[in-house]
C-alpha cells in the first residue's frame, strides 16, 4: 500500500489522459478502469510466474532487465499511439462520446477501449517498486505463495487509482477529447524515448 | 432588481480587484509569500542532499554526512548518500579521508581529492565504496545529482550512490 | 493578422481629461519607485525616471485615444527584449557564463520562474515536496525564492487572469516583437485545434513530473532558456537539452511568429498560458461580443494574436478561455461591437468604466512588476555603455 502512489505515478501517465478521452459516464468508466485493472493483473500474475520460475536466478536476470523495460516502454507507447492517441487503426478511433458532437473519424460498429492490453503492458513495465517486488517473490518456495503475494501487492496498490473514477463525471467535450489525445501523442514521444535510451544504453554498455 | 444585484456585485468586485492590486506590493504579496513560506513544503532531497543526520570533527574541518536520499522510483538521480567537508577554506592540500556514513561504526567509503582554491575551480576526486552498499566512483566531478564532487558556499560537497537494498533497512 | 491593428478613428479623449485620469498612474509610479530615488546609482535613477515615463506616457495615450493593444504592445516588447538583456549580463558578471552549473542548484541558488508552477502543484500537495532546485525562502544569493515569486504570481493573478500574459508575462514581447515585424502574414490558414496544443502539454508536464519528480518542462520543453539560463552542457543528454531549446526558440518564438504574425509559443505552446487560463473563469474582466453591432466581418478574429476568438464564440458574444485581454479585437473592430466588460454588468454598457477599471489595476501591478524591470535592466545597458 506505501508503494501505491509511485505505481499511480507511474501507471497516471498512461491511464490519465486515456481515461479523458473514454465515454463519459461512470458505469462506461468503471467498467473502463476494471478492464484495465484486469489487464494490469494479469500482467502481475505473468510476472510472480516468471520471477518465482527463475528464483535465485535473478542476478542474471538482472542484466536482461533492460531488455525488458525498453521492450515494454516501446510496446506501450505502440499501444498509446493506438489506443489513447486513437491513430492509426480506424477501429481504435473513438466514436463521438456525446451524440450532439461532431462525429471524430469513420462510424465503427465496436469501437476498442483498449483497456486490456494497456493494463496489461502497465502491469508488467518494470517499475521499482515491482522490482523489489520480484524479488520478495522470487524467494517464495512454492508458485502459489508468489501468486497470492502479488495478488496482494496489486490488491493493495489498485486502491490508489480508484479517485480516477472521478472523472467518469468530467464533461467530455470534443476539446477535452483532443486535449487528452495530443496529450497522449506527447506521451507516445515520452515512452518512446525512455525505451529506445534503455536500449541503446544496454546496447553500448553492454 | 437581479440585474441591479449583479451590477452592484459586480463593482463591488471590481473595487476590491482594485483594493487588491494597489495593497500587492505593501501587504498582499507579503501574506502570500509566508503562507507559502509555512506551507510546510521542503525543496526534493535530490536537490538539497536531504536532512543532516550526523558529523565528524577532524583537525581544522568538519565533515557533516546527511541523511540517505532515497529518490522517487522514477526520478533519473539514483538512491544517494550527501557528505560534506567544511569549511573548504580550512582543507588540507589533499584530502585523504576513511568515512562512516550509516552511523554503524565501520567506514563506508574512502575519499580522497586534491583542494584546488581558486575561484571557479572545478575537482575532481575518487569514492572508493568499502563494503557492497555503496557505489566506487573514480574521477567524480560535477556529473550528476547523485555522484558529485563540488564546491558550494565554502564547502566540499560529495554525494555517492547507495544500492536501494539498504533503503529498505 | 495586420502589422497592426487596422485602429478605427480613435475616440479622442480631451488632452485635460486624459491627464487626470492618467494622474493615478502617474503618482503610482512614483511611489513605486521612491525607493529606487535613495539608492546611490544614477543609472538606476535614470533607469526609474525613464520607466516612469514610459509607463505613464503609454497609460496617457490609451486614455487619450481610447485604445489599448497598441500601447500595450510597445510595453511587452520593450519589456521583453530589455529583460534578457539585464538577466543575462548579471549572469556573466556573477558567473561568467549563462549555464547553470551543478552546484548552483545544489545550493538552492536557482531563481524561480513562474512557468513551473503547475508542474509542481502534485507533488507539493500530496508530498509537501518542491521539485526544483531553488529555496523557499529569499537570501543575499537568491532574492528570487520560491515563496516570493509565488506570492507575486499569485497576486498579480488575482487581478489580471489570463491578462498575465499581455501585461507581466517578461517573455511574451519577445514574439509579440517578432510578429509586428511583417506587414502581411505569410501564413493565415492556421487549424484552431491548434489553441488545445498548451493544455496538451499542460496535461503532459504536469502528469510527468509528478511521475518523475522533476520539472520536466524546465528540463526539456522551455524556449525561453536560451535567452535567460540552461543546465550546463556537460553530456550528451544536456546537450540535446541545449538543443531542443534553441530549436524551440527559433521555431515558436522568431520564425513562426514572423510568419504568422499569431503568438505561437504563447498561443499554441506554453503550458503555463493554459494554467493561467484558468483564472480568467475567477476573474472579473472580460473582452464581449455585442451580437446587436457586430457585423461579422471577423476582423477581431483576424487580429487576435492567439486565436481566441472562433466563429461559434463571436456567435455567441464571448471570447474564448485564452483570452488574454490584450486588447487587439477590441481596436480592430470597426462597428465597436468587441468591447471591454465587466462581469455582471450588460454587455456594450458603459465599456469603458469597464476597461478603465481594469486597466488601473493591472497597468498597476504592470508598472509595479515590469516597470521595476525596465528600470533595472536599462541601467545594466547604461552600465554597459559606460554611461556611467
Amino acid at each position: 500500500m506505501a508503494t501505491g502512489p509511485v505505481c499511480l505515478a507511474s501507471c497516471g501517465p498512461v491511464v490519465l489522459p486515456w481515461m479523458l478521452t473514454q465515454p463519459q459516464g461512470f458505469k462506461r468508466h468503471g467498467k473502463r478502469l476494471a478492464i484495465f485493472l484486469a489487464g494490469r493483473f494479469a500482467g502481475y500474475l505473468l510476472f510472480a510466474i516468471v520471477a518465482w520460475s527463475i528464483g535465485l536466478a535473478i542476478p542474471s536476470s538482472l542484466a536482461a532487465r533492460p531488455w525488458v523495460y525498453g521492450t515494454v516502454e516501446l510496446a506501450l507507447a505502440a499501444a498509446m499511439l493506438v489506443y489513447a492517441a486513437g491513430w492509426p487503426h480506424p477501429r481504435c478511433r473513438l466514436v463521438d462520446p456525446e451524440e450532439t458532437l461532431v462525429q471524430i473519424g469513420p462510424k465503427v460498429r465496436r469501437p476498442r477501449s483498449g483497456a486490456l492490453p494497456l493494463g496489461f503492458l502497465t502491469g508488467i513495465n518494470l517499475c521499482p517498486p515491482f522490482l523489489i517486488a520480484a524479488v520478495r517473490a522470487a524467494q517464495f518456495h512454492n508458485l502459489g505463495s508468489s501468486l497470492l503475494f502479488f495478488a496482494s501487492f496489486f490488491a493493495a496498490t489498485s486502491i490508489w487509482f480508484t479517485p480516477l473514477l472521478t472523472l467518469s463525471w468530467v464533461r467530455r467535450s470534443q476539446s477535452l477529447v483532443t486535449v487528452a489525445r495530443m496529450a497522449s501523442l506527447l506521451l507516445v514521444g515520452w515512452y518512446a524515448l525512455s525505451g529506445i535510451r534503455v536500449l541503446l544504453e544496454r546496447i553500448s554498455y553492454g | 432588481m437581479r440585474k441591479r444585484i449583479l451590477k452592484i456585485l459586480a463593482y463591488t468586485g471590481a473595487t476590491l480587484t482594485l483594493l487588491i492590486a494597489f495593497s500587492t506590493p505593501f501587504y498582499l504579496m507579503g501574506a502570500f509569500s509566508g503562507a507559502v513560506a509555512h506551507a510546510g513544503l521542503h525543496i526534493d532531497a535530490a536537490y538539497s542532499g536531504g536532512p543532516i543526520a550526523r558529523s565528524y570533527q577532524r583537525d581544522g574541518y568538519q565533515i557533516v554526512v546527511h541523511q540517505p536520499v532515497l529518490t522517487h522510483a522514477l526520478q533519473q538521480a539514483s538512491p544517494f548518500v550527501q557528505f560534506e567537508f567544511k569549511p573548504a577554506s580550512t582543507l588540507p592540500a589533499m584530502v585523504d579521508e576513511e568515512i562512516d556514513l550509516d552511523g554503524d561504526g565501520r567506514n563506508d567509503v574512502h575519499v580522497t581529492f586534491a583542494m584546488d582554491r581558486r575561484a571557479g575551480a572545478k575537482l575532481s576526486g575518487n569514492v572508493v565504496a568499502l563494503n557492497d552498499n555503496y557505489e566506487t566512483i573514480m574521477g567524480v566531478g560535477d556529473d550528476s545529482f547523485s555522484r558529485m564532487l563540488v564546491v558550494v558556499n565554502n564547502a566540499v560537497i560529495v554525494r555517492v550512490p547507495f544500492h536501494a537494498a539498504i533503503a529498505e533497512k | 493578422m495586420v502589422s497592426s491593428p487596422k485602429v478605427r478613428a480613435p475616440a479622442y479623449r480631451s488632452f485635460g481629461r486624459s491627464a487626470l485620469l492618467t494622474l493615478p498612474i502617474a503618482l503610482w509610479s512614483l511611489l513605486m519607485f521612491t525607493p529606487t530615488f535613495r539608492s546611490s546609482s544614477r543609472n538606476l535613477t535614470i533607469g526609474a525616471v525613464a520607466a516612469i515615463l514610459f509607463m505613464t506616457g503609454l497609460f496617457f495615450m490609451m486614455m487619450r485615444t481610447g485604445t489599448t493593444y497598441r500601447w500595450r504592445r510597445i510595453f511587452f516588447v520593450a519589456l521583453g527584449f530589455l529583460f534578457p538583456i539585464g538577466f543575462i549580463t548579471t549572469l556573466i558578471a556573477e558567473r561568467g557564463t549563462m549555464s547553470i552549473p551543478i552546484e548552483r542548484m545544489v545550493s538552492g541558488d536557482t531563481p524561480f520562474c513562474f512557468m513551473v508552477t503547475p508542474a509542481l502543484i502534485l507533488p507539493a500537495a500530496f508530498a509537501r515536496t518542491v521539485v526544483f532546485p531553488g529555496s523557499i525562502l529569499p537570501s543575499a544569493t537568491n532574492p528570487h525564492s520560491i515563496a516570493i515569486m509565488i506570492g507575486l504570481w499569485f497576486a498579480l493573478t488575482l487581478v489580471m487572469g489570463k491578462a498575465w500574459c499581455s501585461y507581466a508575462c517578461f517573455f511574451g514581447g519577445i514574439e509579440e516583437g517578432f510578429a509586428g515585424i511583417a506587414k502581411r502574414a505569410k501564413i493565415r490558414k492556421l487549424d484552431p485545434r491548434l489553441r488545445l496544443v498548451p493544455w496538451a502539454i499542460l496535461l503532459f508536464v504536469v502528469v510527468v513530473s509528478a511521475a518523475i519528480y522533476e520539472p520536466v518542462y524546465c528540463m526539456w520543453l522551455c524556449p525561453f532558456k536560451t535567452v535567460t539560463e540552461f543546465p550546463a552542457v556537460r553530456s550528451v543528454q544536456s546537450a540535446l537539452q541545449f538543443v531542443v531549446f534553441v530549436v524551440l526558440f527559433a521555431g515558436l518564438v522568431v520564425v513562426l511568429p514572423f510568419l504568422t504574425k499569431k503568438r505561437t509559443q504563447c498561443g499554441f505552446f506554453c503550458p503555463f498560458g493554459a494554467f493561467q487560463s484558468i483564472f480568467n473563469k475567477i476573474n472579473l474582466f472580460e473582452i464581449r461580443i455585442n451580437r446587436d453591432k457586430c457585423v461579422d466581418c471577423t476582423l477581431c478574429q483576424t487580429a487576435c494574436p492567439t486565436v481566441a476568438l472562433s466563429t461559434e464564440s463571436i456567435r455567441e458574444g464571448k471570447t474564448l478561455l485564452n483570452c488574454m485581454k490584450c486588447g487587439a479585437c477590441v481596436d480592430a473592430c470597426k462597428k465597436d461591437a468587441a468591447v471591454w466588460h465587466l462581469k455582471g454588468t450588460e454587455v456594450g454598457v458603459k465599456p469603458e468604466r469597464a476597461r478603465l477599471l481594469f486597466l488601473y489595476g493591472t497597468w498597476g501591478l504592470a508598472t509595479m512588476f515590469g516597470g521595476s524591470i525596465l528600470a533595472n535592466s536599462l541601467a545594466t545597458a547604461l552600465h554597459l555603455m559606460h554611461w556611467n
